[in-house]
């Protein structure tokens, strides 16, 4: 068994409420470090590698996710327990089959390439069901850090309830990142994947980089050493928790994945970690308070839920004073993560807009969203952007472009939920 | 009997919430009330940081004398200091209130206290110990715009009379009956005009003795408390502690604007 890596928690805010005030915001920076010694073997781990064979796939496209399979397999180290899943209306275990998974060694890796070649491109697209095989397969590993890696060219078949319910049903159970490949597939469809199963999803823009996709996020899998690790808050009882956001490396909104731990005191799963580190945003709505009075506005604990170890532990204060001095300071992070939270709104509200038709809300978006990008050290956003809308640099007025490169809206549509971190002072 | 965390029901005898795990017993949370005050200090119902040190503070003496002193509700901490003490069959206590308009006023009032309290516990005179206490607290300053400063009562209390000494608008009550025994040194619109510290000048010691022919009780206290003093019904019941607190309560009711420091010496003629 591996050692856990040792956590550190630390908070970031502006404890001072103005006399009136009632809403408290820190920002959590959660890090992992080290911790694997060099007897202790590698964590125990399940991975499912699910590779969408639908019709639209023929040609190149097959190829490289054959090619890109074989390579997420070779990552592997000796010892995982893993299957590969052909995804069309159905999902069908191309190796190892049956119903279970297999050690991964020389020769099964081996024999998992022999079957992965013989995969061709036929059928319908249905990744509720593709996810529902994976959650089956992985629940035989309760121990195991569990992990699938999907990759889709295209639009889900599935009737949104359907898929909706079927995320709902597997949330929580493995963390699962995804990858979509060519323009015919829809972000929000991925992104709804990422949110429910905590993992990532990215846009692999040339088919040519699959394999490299493949090979760095099972390797990244790979290192996980913590199946899972929640964020347990409290908050005094008149007090309401308005929200718990993961706002770096990605954006997440945790605040619907509650569970009541008691009627002050809620978990909320961050999923498998390794040596990382993340931040989380979050909100107290607290009571109104005297002034002078400090109180703990929220008590955060990372908590294993299998053993209910706490790993670290941070207060969340509030203090109220008559000092405007105080009380008005801007702490720097959370006006940072504020402000990325915000980006990626204005990035949505304008896709969508634009999708709809709304020229006048999707120029004033996406505008605004150009120049929040560009003040906030997001340069790769600022350029998509800068495909998306055009903003006369005399008069400052912004017009959307005609003929937008459909892969350049799907990268700025995907790589809206990236935040950059805040530069130190003085770097 | 619920956990007043989880709210789930607890058996009486019981340490810890078989349900969270609260340690049951704890103190009770100077805000809310809830006995749920952590280890950190900090109410695990309410939230509420526990006042500590000079936050809030409380003495009592075998013989009953007991005081409390508290930061009130509107000011970012204690500038009031008390001392509470036995000498012999006397008990010394010694009350001042910190200039808010001076700098490090709770140090002007803390040394203040402290020098004249053992000065009068050695059985020097009222005027010796305020002597002391004054150049104490003008060696605080480093100007005479840069000047530490604080009011002051003192008072000996013997079995049949109780010398008072004071300056400024910090004061001395007779109770039962509430009758007013100091005098302030304060113009009419509130500002005081007799102060301990480097920039005070012609600042003259009132001294009285008083011998009550009823028992009763001396309370001393700053303005945190005599402020909310119009029409009060002081209490009538309980331990000097016990109505210390009472009164407490009651100017944080009132608004708690100001530090409280309330100080009671029971006396039988």
């Amino acid at each position: 068994m591996a050692d856990q890596p040792a956590f550190t928690l630390t908070i970031d805010q502006n404890k001072y409420l103005p006399v009136d005030g009632r809403e408290v915001h820190a920002i959590l920076t959660v890090g992992s470090t080290g911790g694997i010694t060099v007897q202790a073997g590698p964590a125990e781990a399940a991975e499912v590698i699910i590779v969408d064979t639908s019709g639209s796939m023929s040609g190149g496209k097959i190829r490289e996710a054959r090619q890109a399979a074989t390579t997420a397999v070779q990552t592997l180290r000796d010892g995982v327990n893993f299957a590969v899943v052909a995804g069309t209306q159905k999902a069908k275990v191309v190796y190892p089959g049956g119903d279970g998974l297999i050690k991964a060694s020389p020769a099964t890796r081996a024999e998992a390439a022999r079957a992965i070649s013989g995969l061709s491109a036929r059928g319908g697209t249905a990744i509720g069901e593709w996810l529902k095989m994976a959650g089956h397969l992985l629940s035989a590993h309760p121990s195991a850090i569990r992990h699938a890696l999907l990759m889709t060219d295209g639009q889900n078949n599935e009737r949104p309830d359907v898929f909706a319910s079927v995320l709902a049903a597997w949330s929580g159970k493995f963390v699962c990142d995804s990858l979509g490949v060519g323009d015919d597939w829809v972000p929000a469809e991925l992104r709804k994947v990422a949110e429910a199963m905590l993992g990532t999803f990215d846009f692999v823009r040339n088919q040519g980089d699959l394999s490299e996709f493949f090979r760095r996020l099972t390797q990244a899998s790979m290192s996980k050493t913590v199946a899972d690790v929640s964020l347990r808050v409290w908050v005094p009882q008149a007090a309401t928790l308005k929200f718990v956001k993961q706002v770096s490396p990605t954006l997440l909104d945790l605040t619907g994945k509650r569970t009541d731990v008691n009627p002050l005191t809620g978990d909320y799963p961050t999923g498998s970690w390794g040596t990382e580190e993340r931040e989380y945003h979050i909100c107290v709505e607290v009571p109104p308070g005297q002034v002078g009075h400090e109180i703990r506005a929220g008590w955060v604990k990372l908590v294993r839920p299998d053993t209910q170890e706490v790993l670290a532990t941070g207060n969340v204060l509030a203090q109220w004073t008559e000092d405007l001095a105080q009380s008005t300071r801007i702490n720097n992070k959370v006006a940072h993560y504020t402000g990325q939270a915000e980006l990626h709104e204005l990035i949505q509200d304008g896709l969508s807009a634009r999708a709809m038709g709304d020229v006048d809300t999707a120029t004033a978006r996406l505008a605004k969203a150009r120049q929040l990008a560009a003040a906030s050290g997001r340069e790769d956003t600022a350029r998509l952007l800068e495909k998306v809308v055009e903003i006369d640099p005399a008069t400052g007025t912004a017009r959307l472009r005609r003929n937008v490169d459909k892969a350049d809206e799907i990268e700025l549509d995907t790589g809206s939920v990236r935040t950059s971190r805040l530069r130190k002072e003085g770097s | 009997m619920i956990c007043p965390v989880c709210e789930t029901p607890v058996m009486a005898g019981f340490t810890y919430c078989e349900a969270c795990g609260h340690a049951l017993g704890s103190p009770a949370c100077a805000w809310c009330g809830a006995p749920a005050v952590d280890q950190d200090g900090y109410c695990e119902r309410c939230g509420l940081r526990q006042p500590t040190g000079r936050d809030h503070a409380e003495l009592e003496l075998d013989g009953g004398a007991a005081a409390v002193t508290d930061r009130g509700l509107r000011r970012a901490r204690n500038e009031d200091a008390m001392a509470l003490l036995a000498a012999g069959d006397a008990v010394v206590t010694v009350v001042c209130d910190g200039v808010g308009s001076s700098p490090r006023a709770d140090e002007a009032s803390a040394v203040a206290v402290e020098t004249a309290s053992a000065a009068l516990a050695r059985g020097l005179p009222q005027e010796e110990a305020f002597g002391l206490a004054a150049r104490a607290v003008a060696k605080l300053a480093t100007s005479v715009n840069d000047a530490p400063a604080c009011t002051y009562v003192a008072a000996v209390v013997r079995p049949g009379r109780i010398s008072l000494a004071w300056a400024g608008d910090t004061r001395a009550y007779w109770l039962p009956g509430g009758v007013l025994l100091t005098e302030d040194d304060a113009v009419e619109t509130g500002e005081i005009t007799a102060w301990l510290g480097a920039d005070a000048v012609d600042v003259t010691l009132h001294v009285r003795a008083f011998a009550p022919r009823e028992p009763g009780l001396l309370l001393v206290c700053s303005d945190g408390l005599w402020r909310y003093l119009d029409g009060y019904a002081f209490p009538r019941a309980g331990t000097p502690i016990e109505m210390s607190r009472e009164m407490l309560r009651h100017a944080l009711e009132s608004g708690g604007h100001d530090n409280v420091t309330i100080a009671l010496i029971p006396l039988t003629p």
